[in-house]
């Protein structure tokens, strides 16, 4: 069988390509590394899913090898070294089953951050070969397909929509929005509601959030989240013409000069290796492993990995600069909202702040900020628990331990704050092959140097601060922030970045292929330049933007 | 740092051979020469009479013993688990027959050392693990743990541990 379409992965960008190509009547097969868990699989089993591989690779059959700078000198750990895993979630749906769903538009401004604000030294910022106008009839798509709930609210920086407001009202939030609302006000601080990929009420077969209280990191049980797997990848096996092949993970790419002929994957359950074959190649195994991907397919043809003639392969790697805070709300000093409704579990604090997207210095003068999302600490019983292990330097144990694990969890609730700033593209950030590790197919492991630009720690810093003054007027206890160069490994873009020459880029602006023709990248590999929000919805609408000119290369063919 | 390193720093015996050895054979072995000394450690930490469940009474090492057994633990921390026991053992001979305050002291003199800190840590977060993990794991029976904290793990709960990891 020679499929139309052949697609690698079946994450947000996966499942929103496979999702438009069946529904137009083309012959889509996925190939999904990991298994298939159903909605009546999950629970919320947090030995399970947060604390044990259960949805990632065991570390010591399949890692990265990571590259820091330690004293100055570049030294590489692999992963299964150091523990810090970058699987993001290897099952059908990917790691948009695990999220929270927290989600934003990028700003119009993120298109050509470089004409609007200029270079900064060792950044390597371009403008984009598209615009906002040109993703926006996809973003208000994908609030409807994948369904994003929500309310808009008016907001200098909060980009425009054609639609007027959310299909869906926000999901249910919980009393502390009204403490929370008034500190900000008082401060002078515009509270938004953030727009979820979370259901408030049914939808077809999907059922509204039922408040489980573990979202984040969990399956969700009732379909309400929008993950690719419940949106996008079950209506596409109901039209017929998906073939989804779980346990499969592909090796690399089989290309002549001008074409991918075929997927050389292995069954990773027998090990036996077979060949899958198709017209067109969409690659979405998630920004470092898709240029992994194209570089461990390195042939006659191509020798420096598929696509890779502008070497610009698996380069200016990004992930989102920042970092998070916290505070306490405790029991004793409540003001404005009872304690006992504080401590009503599943609902909701659904609350953004955008006010620094963009900011303004007397000195400096403009420059780009970020966004903000608050929430309620993770509820994970374990490593809330575990987080009073320590008392100034040593070891709780014995009845002070419970004393303590008794209070922190019974008498207080801790608010937490997300930074989302740019992580400044930069040549010492990216993704190549490691020439001596290998993973248990037996293929080059991929090899990540992470360095962030000093800018990006700079604007989180200063957004920490003004976050921190949101909870102190809340009225919280033991505020502290954590902003840092490290890299989340959840919020991983760029590497083959797109761009309108060839030279410079490796996909063009629909996101294919400089070099060969019918070869794809749909993830957000693309993203030259990262936004200040979450990835995830720009990832599902610019796929859906890629599947429609897909569709209508393949019409033209036809 | 590197784990591994982390691991060995400070011990006297190094991770040994067994860090590739299979769970059912010489690791069962070198398991029950250890199992009384982690018994004791983890009712220690965690005693009768404090607002939280005892050890004991949540069957804490049952749980440490199917968690590092299972195949798809982190064989280092597995190793580990063992060694630092063994190395407790050697500083401390009949350390399960001390007082409650000599086993305090011992420990606390354990803690000084970089090596003896992370085990002990180890040590606390596997029994908390047994704490606070749904009740399918043998351990957290009644759900003393979550009613002592008053946080309840979310629905639906697991029908199978680790759902055939």
């Amino acid at each position: 069988m020679i499929y139309d379409v052949v697609i690698i992965g079946s994450g947000a960008s996966g499942g929103a390509v496979a999702y438009t190509l069946c529904k137009a009547g083309y012959k889509v097969a996925v190939l999904e590394k990991g298994r298939l868990i159903n909605r009546d699989d999950f629970s919320k089993d947090e030995l399970a899913y947060s604390r044990r591989d259960l949805v990632t690779p065991n570390l010591f059959e399949e890692y990265h090898t990571i590259e820091s700078k330690v004293d100055g000198k570049w030294e590489i750990t692999p992963t299964y070294d150091s523990g810090w895993s970058f699987w993001n979630g290897n099952i059908v749906g990917g790691s948009s089953n695990l999220m929270s769903g927290m989600l934003h538009r990028m700003h119009p401004d993120d298109f050509r951050l470089k004409s609007k604000f200029g270079e900064i030294k060792g950044a390597n910022i371009v403008d984009w070969p598209i615009s906002y106008e040109d993703l926006e009839p996809y973003y208000t798509l994908s609030e409807e397909l994948v369904g994003i709930s929500g309310k808009f609210i008016p907001h200098a920086h909060e980009p425009h929509r054609s639609t007027k407001d959310f299909p869906q009202g926000s999901t249910k939030e919980n009393d502390v929005v009204k403490l929370f609302d008034k500190s900000c006000k008082a401060l002078g601080i515009t509270p938004l509601v953030t727009p979820r990929a979370v259901l408030s009420k049914d939808r077809g077969d999907r059922h509204a959030c039922y408040y489980s209280n573990y979202c984040g990191s969990y399956g969700c049980s009732s379909g309400a989240k929008g993950s690719s797997r419940e949106a996008l990848i079950k209506p596409a096996l109901a039209t017929g013409n998906l073939t989804l092949l779980t346990n499969t993970h592909v090796k690399y790419l089989s290309s002549d000069a001008k074409e991918v002929k075929s997927a050389i994957v292995v069954d990773t359950i027998s090990g036996k290796e077979k060949k899958i074959e198709g017209k067109l190649f969409v690659v979405a195994a998630q920004a470092h492993e898709s240029a992994r991907l194209l570089l461990n397919s390195a042939n006659e043809h191509h020798p420096d990995g598929l696509g890779n003639s502008s070497g610009e392969l698996g380069k200016n790697l990004i992930f989102s600069g920042g970092g998070s805070g916290q505070g306490e709300l405790h029991k004793d000093d409540l003001k404005e909202i009872d304690f006992d409704a504080l401590m009503t579990t599943g609902l909701f604090i659904n609350r953004s702040v955008l006010d620094w997207y963009f900011l303004d210095h007397w000195w400096y003068g403009k420059y780009k900020g970020g966004s903000v999302e608050f929430m309620f600490e993770h509820q994970n019983i374990i490593s809330r628990a575990r987080k009073n292990l320590y008392e100034e330097g040593r070891l709780v144990w014995g009845k002070a331990l419970g004393d303590k694990v008794v209070k922190r969890l019974t008498e207080q609730k801790s608010i937490r704050f997300e930074i989302f700033n740019d992580w400044l593209p930069n040549d010492n950030c990216f993704v190549s092959l490691d020439k001596t590790h290998k993973d248990k197919y037996g293929m080059p492991v991929g090899k990540l140097r992470l360095e962030g630009h000093p800018q990006d720690v700079k604007v989180g810093k200063e957004i920490a601060k003004k976050c921190e003054k949101i909870l102190k007027k809340m009225g919280a206890k033991n505020i502290y922030s954590a902003i840092s160069s490290t890299a989340a490994q959840n919020l991983v873009a760029g590497g083959c970045r797109f761009g309108n020459d060839p030279k410079t880029s490796v996909l063009n602006k629909y996101c294919r292929s400089h070099d060969i023709k019918n070869l794809y990248v749909a993830d957000a590999s693309f993203m030259p330049t990262g936004g200040s929000v979450a990835y995830t919805w720009t990832i599902y609408a610019n796929a859906f933007r890629v599947a429609d000119h897909i569709v209508e290369s393949l019409k033209s063919k036809a | 740092m590197r784990r591994r390193s982390f691991f060995i720093l400070g011990s006297l015996l190094g991770l040994s051979q067994w860090v590739n050895a299979k769970p059912s054979t010489e690791f069962e072995k070198e398991f029950k020469r250890v199992e009384s000394t982690l018994r004791s450690v983890q009712e220690h930490m965690f005693p009768e009479g404090s607002q939280l469940p005892s050890a004991r009474s949540i069957n804490a090492s049952m749980f440490l013993y199917a968690t590092i057994s299972h195949k798809n633990y982190d064989k280092d921390i597995r190793a580990f688990v063992l060694e630092g026991a063994k190395e407790l053992m050697d500083r401390e001979e009949g350390f399960t027959t001390y007082s409650k305050d000599q086993k305090e002291k011992a420990l606390r003199a354990y803690e000084e050392t970089n090596y003896g800190r992370n085990w002990l840590s180890r040590m606390m977060t596997l029994t908390m693990e047994a704490m606070f993990s749904d009740p399918i794991y043998g351990s957290n029976t009644k759900e003393a743990g979550w009613k002592a904290v008053k946080s309840f793990g979310g629905y639906p709960r697991p029908k199978r541990r680790y759902i055939g990891l």
